[in-house]
């Protein structure tokens, strides 16, 4: 349970581990735009084989990572079925038809493609952000990226903190749940048997202490925040600081390189382009 | 007397296969006697808590056996009834655990999933309140305007109520003054007297272990290091200090009597016991 509630971090020591978040952040970015804009065989090829690339620098075992796709897995079936039965062709023959259902050449590429997208996706920005980086790290980043917007008098500094503050708070208030659920089982509380009213009747003894203390501890963290003097992101400076090393740049660079790769694919008409 | 509570070989990883995997438990037995109260004693993290998990069956042991009346709780043919309401686990903090709108009702909840008749729950508060020392006013009340002393019993009350046959409590007294601290063992002793049980309280203040426990078992990182009764484990003393454990400030005391040429018993370990070692050392001189 507390896994989930990490993100899935995958504690190592890997190249992926070691790299500036910011730049995997917007390295996660190029991966979906490259995804999408993907429409023959080799772009999808080009496409997989940073996966696997991906996979290998994070040192996360294959395991772990398919056990990752089986919540998608229905997403996966349902996207394919529909891809396959339900693209039509104009103008060409079906390959086999069966009822109302007719699937043509189109739709069984479509479908394939569809998947790969998916699941190229969901590893890739897997690997990249969950598997590889903090979720504190992550907010971390993302409060950098967008401190230009700060000009605009957006709230990025103090988004940011309520992001981290609540993705730090996940793990300590799953934590207490469990507890508290323990701590109820220990009185003969029972949270699987009964009709629908009398099971969430039932979680009654798990939600009162938990709001309860969710409340006392935002109270007690506030008074803690104001005892150090935080009053919001002006002139603040930072514990940490985030260094780009070379490394971060020439992977930026050739990332943007397999970016256009996988674009100019598009113009070559290699394999069946969509 | 005979053995209500036995632990065999116990060995218990949490998240077993996975990159946070944790040997809490290593190789662990001891038995628990019969109307005896048991101290359980160790350093953070020696594994105290996830023994009081697997004594009601909360958690299943990795490895090993857990037997209560000499029968495996773990055994498909195991027919000794829910284990909740024969080992009742008063958890670390248990005042978080309040929910109700009055202290009747919460101190209720566990009779009542038990499924007590109206009359009988009643019954069963009344004793319990009376058991960790309050008065029945304090029922009427909501659970979240009392004390952290009064809430902390009021939640030690809601396990007795179900009349458990083996009472564990976690840190029953962490974070409470003394004079809470000396109420809440009273209660705890005036029930395992009044209803014969066999209790199993868990701390790491060797002064209260020495002051209301028989029997003692000193955790040491996920392995049992001594076990026995009180006046033998604090005998050891040295194993303990080499441990980096406490030992009670009367031990203490005697075995610097002891260093320095006293010919007393440096095993003692409360008041009464001490008086009396140092009156009889001193008429033999
Ligand atoms: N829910 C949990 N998940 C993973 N590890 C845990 C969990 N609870 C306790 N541990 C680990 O098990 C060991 C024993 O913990 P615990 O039984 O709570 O010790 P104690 O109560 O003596 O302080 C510790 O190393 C602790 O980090
Ligand atoms: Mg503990």
């Amino acid at each position: 349970m507390k896994n989930i509630a990490l993100g899935q971090y995958y504690p190592a020591r890997s190249p992926l581990h070691r790299m500036d978040p910011r730049i995997k952040l917007i390295i996660a970015v190029l991966y979906i735009v490259a995804a999408f804009l993907c429409k023959n065989l080799l772009g999808f090829a080009l496409l997989a084989a940073s996966v696997v690339l991906l996979v290998i620098l994070s040192r996360v075992p294959l395991k772990t990572v398919l056990g990752s796709l089986k919540m998608v897995v229905f997403i996966l079936v349902l996207t394919v079925a529909i891809n396959i039965f339900l693209t039509k062709e104009e103008g060409a023959e079906p390959l086999w038809s069966f009822w109302i259902f007719e699937v043509y050449t189109k739709g069984l590429y479509s479908a394939l493609f569809i998947a790969l997208r998916i699941l190229s996706m969901i590893i890739g920005t897997c690997m990249l952000l969950t598997y590889t980086t903090t979720p504190i790290a992550l907010t971390d980043a993302l409060e950098r990226l967008l401190s230009p917007l700060r000009h605009l008098k957006l709230p990025v500094h103090e988004f940011s903190m309520m992001m981290s503050i609540a993705l730090r708070f996940i793990p300590t208030i799953m934590e207490e749940a469990e507890k508290i659920m323990a701590a109820q089982k220990a009185r003969g509380a029972g949270f699987t048997e009964g009709n629908l009213i009398k099971r969430i009747k039932s979680l009654i003894p798990i939600l009162i202490p938990l709001f309860a203390s969710v409340f006392r501890r935002a109270f007690e963290l506030a008074t803690a925040m104001t005892c150090r003097c935080y009053r919001g992101g002006d002139g603040r400076t930072r514990m940490t600081t985030m260094r780009m090393h070379a490394m971060d740049i020439i992977v930026l660079i050739v990332s943007v390189a397999a970016l256009a790769g996988i674009v100019s694919c598009n113009y070559w008409n290699i394999g069946y382009t969509l | 007397m005979s053995i209500k509570l036995e632990l065999q070989n116990v060995t218990y990883y949490y998240g077993k296969g996975t990159a946070f995997e944790v040997k809490a438990l290593d190789n662990v037995s001891f038995a628990v006697k019969e109307r005896s109260i048991t101290g359980l004693i160790g350093h953070t993290g020696s594994g105290k808590s996830t023994l009081a998990q697997l004594f009601n069956g909360l958690e299943k042991p990795t490895e090993g056996k857990v037997l209560l009346d000499g029968a495996d709780i773990w055994d498909k043919k195991y027919k000794g009834g829910r284990l909740c309401f024969r080992v009742g686990l008063v958890m670390q903090y248990p005042e978080y655990q309040l929910f109700e709108e009055t202290v009747f009702n919460d101190i209720a909840f566990g009779p009542r999933n038990k499924g007590m008749s109206e009359d009988e729950v009643k019954q069963l508060v009344m004793d319990a309140v009376s058991f960790v020392g309050m008065t029945p006013e304090i029922l009427e009340q909501s659970p979240f305007d009392l004390s952290g002393g009064q809430k902390r019993r009021v939640a030690i009350a809601g396990i007795m109520a179900m009349q458990p046959e083996v009472l564990v409590l976690d840190e029953p007294a962490a974070g409470l003054d003394p004079a809470g601290r000396a109420d809440i063992f009273a209660g705890i002793k005036r029930y395992r007297d009044t209803t014969g049980a066999s209790v199993i309280i868990i701390s790491h203040s060797m002064e209260d272990m020495a002051e209301y426990c028989d029997d003692v078992i000193v955790m040491h990182k996920g392995k049992v290091m001594l076990t026995g009764p009180k006046d033998s484990v604090f005998a050891d003393s040295d194993k303990l200090v080499a441990a980096g454990l406490d030992i009670p400030q009367i031990t203490r005391v005697m075995r610097l009597l002891k260093e320095n040429g006293l010919d007393v018993d440096a095993s003692v370990c409360t008041k009464d016991q001490a008086v009396a070692e140092l009156i009889r050392a001193f008429k033999l001189k």
